[in-house]
């Protein structure tokens, strides 16, 4: 693909909409959808160990994430989650965007969430009375959620971490790459994976959507300020 | 007086192939991809975010 296509190809312009048909057919939502969440912006930071999740730089140095692998990996992540029995799934979310997200991902899956500041001792200090035994955990930024991932790996869990391109996968079983700052990307990213995982448990029809909409998992703080 | 020995098995990390220590930071989880291969991945591969291949579907991760 030239360097003028691809640029077309993410604008999403009149252009790009004819190239990126063959693509959409297999993508969990349709490609103009997810490049205009911005779930491909990652950062000026790139580690070693996301570079095969890179599509391409930018010229002013900005990496861009491969849509298509965090499709695939959308759909990995569904599958190895839909195996564990709903209690025993936690998500921790550190970042405020990602709060909200979260929330409405526990409401519809039965996960229990960690919004917020993660208390130390809430995984591995056994005389901590409000203490909680998941079989595997979901985290939102690696970095944000250190703590969650630290204790995590203490007591044997896997977890599942949003990563971008200035994230190393230290302590990560399985990641899905992925803009975990954006608002819009983060709610895109939770809704897509909260309708795999009830498709992948049976207990939504193929051809079905979530009762919630993307913009009800958005993170809705900033116009609750400005309302108030 | 007769001395039984009996080996002590150890499970091997999916990645670096080494037996895990038991009381290890390690963990393990069947295969993200196919659910049928468990994957086990000691505290040295977990750490150091090392990769690791299911035997049967060919899934890298992490």
């Amino acid at each position: 693909m030239s360097e003028d296509k691809e640029i077309k190809d993410e604008k999403f312009g009149k252009e790009g909409e004819t190239t990126s048909v063959s693509i959409e057919e297999e993508l969990l939502l349709p490609q103009d959808m997810l490049l205009s969440a911005g779930i491909h912006i990652g950062t000026r930071t790139k580690t070693k160990d996301i570079e095969q999740f890179i599509y391409r730089v930018r010229p002013d140095g900005l990496f861009v994430l491969d849509v298509k692998k965090t499709d695939e990996r959308i759909r990995v992540a569904a599958k190895f989650l839909a195996r564990f029995e709903p209690s025993k799934i936690a998500s921790a979310a550190a970042r405020l965007y990602a709060q909200e997200p979260v929330r409405k991902f526990c409401e519809l899956t039965g996960a229990i969430p960690i919004a917020g500041r993660f208390i130390p001792g809430l995984l591995s200090n056994p005389l901590y009375p409000n203490r909680i035994e998941p079989d595997v955990l979901i985290v939102s930024d690696p970095r944000a959620d250190s703590q969650a991932v630290r204790e995590a790996s203490s007591v044997g869990i896997p977890i599942v971490a949003l990563c971008s391109t200035d994230n190393d996968f230290s302590g990560v079983d399985l990641l899905i790459p992925t803009n975990n700052k954006g608002r819009r990307a983060l709610a895109v990213i939770y809704w897509l994976l909260t309708r795999q995982i009830l498709r992948e448990r049976g207990e939504l029809p193929p051809d079905k959507d979530l009762p919630l909409t993307i913009e009800d998992f958005e993170a809705k703080f900033l116009r609750e300020r400005e309302g108030g | 007086m007769t001395e039984r020995t009996e080996a002590l098995t150890l499970v091997t990390c999916t990645s670096c192939g080494k037996p895990i220590p038991p009381g290890t930071e390690a963990t393990k989880f069947l295969c993200p991809n196919c659910g049928e291969i468990l994957i086990r991945r000691c505290a040295k591969c977990r750490a150091f975010g090392r990769p690791y291949k299911c035997p049967k579907c060919g899934f890298v991760g992490p």
